[in-house]
């Protein structure tokens, strides 16, 4: 319960940064570089793809609101995709899914920041 | 470099990042044979995964650049605690931005029955407690009837 993985699908009008695995204290760095990367490249609108993600801890979330805080300064918007229930509860207990929309699919995240932006 | 040991005290790790894994392994073995469900394995293992990421971030590892995990059980409660030779940092709990310290310390509070810190001067060493079937409710409302 350790391996991470992050892929970026660029697309005309946004980026979907899709991330696999357990983000952690370990992990967290690579993630906020890679959506840092984006917004530092243009990018307005990000969707981060939780589905294939076993676990996100507390710096994994602190890089999420990071995000969020980065991306709304530059007048964009971010979507997440979470898909497993115990992580859900955990954005709960923190508040996050009243912070940024959490959605069940990347498609419906792509068309709620497309009806956004 | 110290190596990761599971002796009959329980799991001796460098106080590494790269150790998360492994004592998220450690957890989640002990949270299944002690039969918790899948959401309450979760529970468990994140809350470990807070208090070690805490005592690799902020506590002091021993001379031998370790920090110490040792599990427990009794009929009903799964515990785990988490040991390093520094002092116990307060979170701030209190900040609006709501930090990865305070956040952590506030899911601990939440995905497990018990949070016990003790300090001493041989170091800090949390204790983290959760009963079997004592399963979250994560809007926090408690039972009824």
């Amino acid at each position: 319960m350790g391996l991470f993985f992050i892929r970026v699908d660029s697309r005309e009008d946004l980026d979907v940064i899709i991330v696999d695995g357990y983000v952690d204290f370990d992990a967290a760095p690579a993630l906020k570089q890679a959506i840092a990367g984006r917004i530092d490249a243009g990018s307005r609108h990000l969707v981060i793809d939780l589905s294939a993600a076993d676990f996100i801890d507390s710096t994994g979330i602190g890089v999420l609101v990071g995000a969020l805080n980065r991306i709304q300064q530059a007048s964009g918007s971010l979507a997440v995709v979470c898909t497993n229930e115990n992580i859900r509860n955990v954005f709960e207990i923190v508040g996050l899914d009243q912070m940024l929309p959490l959605h069940r699919s990347r498609d419906d995240a792509i068309s709620a920041l497309a009806r956004a932006a | 470099m110290p190596r990761a040991d599971v002796g009959a005290h329980g799991l001796q790790l460098p106080a590494n990042a790269q150790e998360l894994r492994r004592a998220r392994e450690y957890a989640d073995q002990a949270a299944a044979s002690f039969g918790f469900d899948e959401a309450e394995r979760f529970a468990f293992v994140f809350a470990v995964n807070e208090a070690v990421t805490n005592a690799i971030r902020h506590g002091t590892p021993d001379e031998a650049g370790t920090i110490s995990l040792r599990v427990g059980a009794d009929h009903d409660r799964l515990t785990l605690e988490v040991s390093d030779s520094g002092p116990f940092v307060t979170p701030a709990v209190e900040d609006e931005a709501m930090p990865d310290h305070g956040r952590g310390f506030a899911l601990m509070a939440k995905l497990v029955d018990e949070v016990d810190v003790q300090v001493g001067p041989e170091g800090t060493t949390v204790r983290l407690g959760k009963r079997r079937h004592g399963v979250l409710n994560p809007t926090g409302a408690g039972h009824r009837g």
